[in-house]
């Protein structure tokens, strides 16, 4: 039998580091932490989980990086030297990246949308709210669900649509948006755009995220309130009435949990007042969200963001896959429920859309013009 | 001998006294030996410490093959690594701590993805058998803790 040896005794350390390096799916590199104690000091002691991290998710430089002071340093306090606070820290950081990057790496995508922030214009609301977005189908409660722009008579005009992503870190890997066909008007046109871009990250004041960004005003622009720290490539979008799919080039890691779509270009003027609009009924948002094993919190003043790891509750078993569904499930739920309400208590009320809100369509005096929702 | 020598060739003395004859062209794919050439500190027997013939052979046969290949399909010269590569785990460590010390970049790249070839894809106890031998694994796996939660999520 051919000898076996540990390299990492033969060999001088750039050597072994240049080995290791070479690993570039993370799992190799941890279960390689795994062979020996020998391996793992290694492993840890040049932090290369944290270096593939980096390597593989660029963006994540950006972001300081802590673990919860509670947990990790407990055994130093009985050992008591300066190097073993030092080793401990190395140690959890070993873990917190390995964790990280492999939660980044595998995972199954999931619909992780958790709620809408705002539109940069709409133009009845709250019946053609970005609310509606959220929701797969294009009527509800018999009535059309779906987001619109307000009209422009220039056809270059941006829209943007801005979500939150369950979570503050999530990973996302594909973007879904389904233009609404106009099924109550003649000639049923789609008001689709002529391309979708994305961007994502976080709010700009540290204020906006703590205080209530729920509570920023649906039908408001809120672009300047946030900071897109990563901007897709230009997706073309086809005038068609299904769920287009734009897959990111790589999975992107949305560091904060917002997620900007920006609408490129209208193609579809609407016959009665002649004005370009943008109408979407469901958009979806795939990826996996890593919380609560990680948060991301803004830092005041500075802005600077940090990353927060929480390793009891990665100990807890799979925070990968469990903990959201429940969250979402009732996160949509409560969407559900409200926008039945919100729709109820807006028909109590008369506020049905009708003539009386319509500045445009003065000849349209048919009576079926109560179903048809205004653009 | 040295007068005999053709232009442009070198000589390397390998740790255990051997000589080659090599062509500066190939010798100097060693950085090393590339700076001592530009230094015009070296005559034309150039000693090569730390390397026995054995490996030295081994290290200029690769250069050869890189120098006179660079017209050659870029596919060949893989085939040919991936073959060069492929030996045990001793040779393997010996020629990389040589392509080190001369710095022949290439071969080092190439020897370090070798070994870590060995690591992609396999399960702990697999690079544990390849690496340290069964009985090294049993005296480890008493005392190491961090099996429990490496082996369970990331096996």
């Amino acid at each position: 039998m051919e000898a076996r040896c540990d390299f990492l005794q033969w060999l001088q350390m750039d050597m072994s580091l240049n080995i290791f390096m070479s690993l570039d799916d993370p799992s190799d590199l941890i279960r390689a932490s795994a062979v020996s104690p020998s391996w793992h000091h290694f492993v840890t002691a040049n932090g290369l989980c944290k270096q593939l991290c980096l390597r593989l998710f660029p963006q994540l430089s950006s972001v300081s990086f802590v673990t919860e002071p509670s947990c990790g340093l407990k055994k130093s306090a009985d050992v008591g030297s300066s190097n073993s606070v030092e080793w401990e820290a190395l140690e959890m950081e070993h873990r917190a990246y390995a964790f990280l990057v492999r939660a980044l790496t595998t995972f199954t995508p999931k619909d992780c949308i958790a709620e809408a922030i705002s539109a940069s214009s709409t133009d009845n609301f709250p019946e053609e709210s970005i609310q509606n977005t959220l929701d797969p189908r294009d009527r509800v409660l018999r009535r059309a669900s779906y987001w619109s722009s307000k009209g422009q008579s220039d056809p270059s005009v941006p829209e943007t649509l801005i979500y939150k992503v369950t979570g503050n870190l999530c990973v996302i890997t594909e973007i879904s948006v389904q233009p609404f066909l106009a099924y109550f008007q003649p000639g049923f046109p789609i008001y689709s755009a002529q391309s979708v871009r994305f961007r994502m990250g976080h709010p700009r004041s540290p204020e906006d995220v703590e205080s209530d960004p729920r509570n920023l005003p649906l039908q408001h622009p809120a672009d300047d309130k946030f900071i897109w720290t990563y901007t897709s490539q230009e997706f073309p979008m086809t005038q068609e009435n299904y769920l287009q799919k734009f897959q990111l080039p790589e999975p992107v890691i949305c560091i904060g949990g917002f997620l900007q779509i920006e609408l490129l270009g209208r193609v579809q003027r609407q016959e009665m007042d002649g004005l370009f609009y943008i109408c979407v009924s469901y958009v979806e948002v795939m990826g996996q969200s890593l919380f609560p094993a990680f948060d991301v919190k803004n830092l005041e003043p500075s802005g600077k963001l940090l990353l927060k790891y929480n390793p009891e509750v990665q100990h807890c078993a799979s925070p990968i896959s469990s903990y959201r569904q429940p969250l979402a499930t009732s996160a949509n739920m409560l969407h559900d429920n409200l926008r039945g309400l919100e729709l109820l208590l807006n028909m109590l009320h008369g506020n049905a859309p009708d003539h009386e809100h319509n500045d445009w369509d003065d000849d349209d005096d048919n009576d079926n013009d109560l179903d048809l929702v205004p653009m | 001998m040295s007068s005999s020598l053709e232009k442009n060739m070198l000589i390397l003395r390998s740790s255990d006294g051997e000589e080659f004859i090599v062509p500066e062209v190939v010798a100097v794919m060693s950085k090393a030996i590339k700076n001592m050439v530009e230094d015009e500190c070296a005559s034309n027997t150039i000693p090569v410490p730390n390397v026995d013939a054995n490996i030295l052979a081994m290290v200029i046969e690769f250069c050869k093959k890189h120098d006179e290949s660079e017209a050659e399909a870029a596919s060949d010269l893989k085939t040919f690594d991936s073959e060069f590569v492929n030996r045990g785990q001793e040779a393997l460590y010996d020629l990389i701590t040589a392509a080190n010390f001369r710095d022949v970049k290439e071969l080092l790249d190439a020897l370090c993805q070798n070994v870590a070839e060995m690591i992609k894809g396999k399960s702990v106890h697999h690079i544990r058998i390849q690496f340290l031998g069964y009985q090294l694994f049993e005296i480890l796996t008493s005392n190491f803790i961090w099996n429990i939660w490496c082996d369970r999520d990331f096996d």
